[in-house]
């Protein structure tokens, strides 16, 4: 009997207590591993297109980020009577995307006008400055 | 309904973490460009998740549309030679690399188990007033608090506008 209690009592209340999946936590977990992808692919890749693509990784990972935080203090307006003040973490991740389309057309450019001059965009080719 | 969410939420973090380790591990970057696509896709069913609808559009407009788009073109253009798809990788990150997944697993057991403050640990599950994440309440305070740097973005992207002309032309 003791034993049953003793084995049984915290599976049944596992199972009662379920957090949900669906949480802060697991959103900023999973925005971690994204980024830490997007910064592997940096550091390790020595192709410039994948380079500016582990970049937009990373990018889309921190406007998981706010967009998480923004849900998690939804109702933040009717604490602090501001209107719309929940909405700030929204707005910065629009802000981020914004920046990220400028960044992407500017980098592409730059792998274009190297690829002209140099015939390669890998930077193990790219190191005259290093000469 | 909360195992709906639950599910669809598991799918597409599944599919997200998967495709971005996809993304920066695929030797040949056509595949790493086309493994954007489902993890756009999953983003943006994330964003849905989370009440921001109109930032989810804008995400499927900006990055599927337009910026997928555009890393296909330059990659046309520039034609990769065969050897340069062989060894992409730096020479020897393996150190490096263990160390950095190493540390990750310690920040994701560390985080996992003491997760966030007390408060938030249950925010999900609140409701949120009907206007949450939609146009008006992201555009109000857009022009009345934040109208400078929404104007300075708008500067930052035609300067990056004829900046990417400037540098992609070969006669100016």
């Amino acid at each position: 009997m003791a034993l049953q209690t003793l084995l049984l009592e915290p599976l049944l209340a596992a199972g009662a207590a379920q957090p949900a999946l669906f949480s802060l936590t697991n959103c900023l977990i999973l925005a971690g591993v994204i980024f830490a992808a997007g910064a592997w692919g940096v550091i390790a890749r020595r192709n410039l297109l994948v380079m500016l693509i582990s970049i937009e990784l990373m990018l889309n990972a921190v406007n998981l980020a706010f967009i998480s935080f923004a849900r998690a203090h939804a109702n933040l307006a009717q604490q602090t009577l501001q209107p719309y003040a929940g909405e700030t973490g929204q707005l910065c991740a629009l802000f981020v995307i914004a920046i990220a389309a400028a960044e992407a057309a500017v980098g592409l450019a730059i792998v274009i006008a190297l690829f002209r001059n140099r015939q390669t965009v890998d930077t193990r080719e790219l190191r005259t400055l290093q000469q | 309904m909360a195992n709906l969410t639950d599910a669809v939420f598991l799918v597409s973090a599944v599919v997200c973490a998967g495709c971005a380790v996809a993304i920066v591990s695929r030797k040949n970057p056509v595949y790493s460009v086309v493994y954007m696509l489902p993890f756009l896709l999953g983003m943006t069913t994330l964003f849905v998740l989370l009440d921001a609808a109109f930032l989810a559009a804008i995400q499927m407009l900006v990055y599927g549309g337009a910026i997928l788009v555009l890393f296909l073109f330059v990659l046309m253009l520039i034609n990769l030679r065969p050897e340069e798809l062989k060894s992409d990788f730096a020479a020897a990150p393996y150190a490096l690399t263990t160390l950095g997944a190493a540390m990750l697993a310690g920040a994701v057991y560390l985080f996992a188990r003491h997760g966030v403050a007390a408060d938030l640990r249950e925010a999900f599950a609140r409701p949120v007033g009907e206007q949450f994440g939609s146009v008006g309440s992201l555009a109000g305070p857009l022009l009345q608090q934040h109208v400078v740097p929404f104007e300075l973005a708008s500067v930052l992207i035609v300067v990056a506008l004829l900046g990417a002309v400037l540098l992609a032309k070969k006669k100016i």
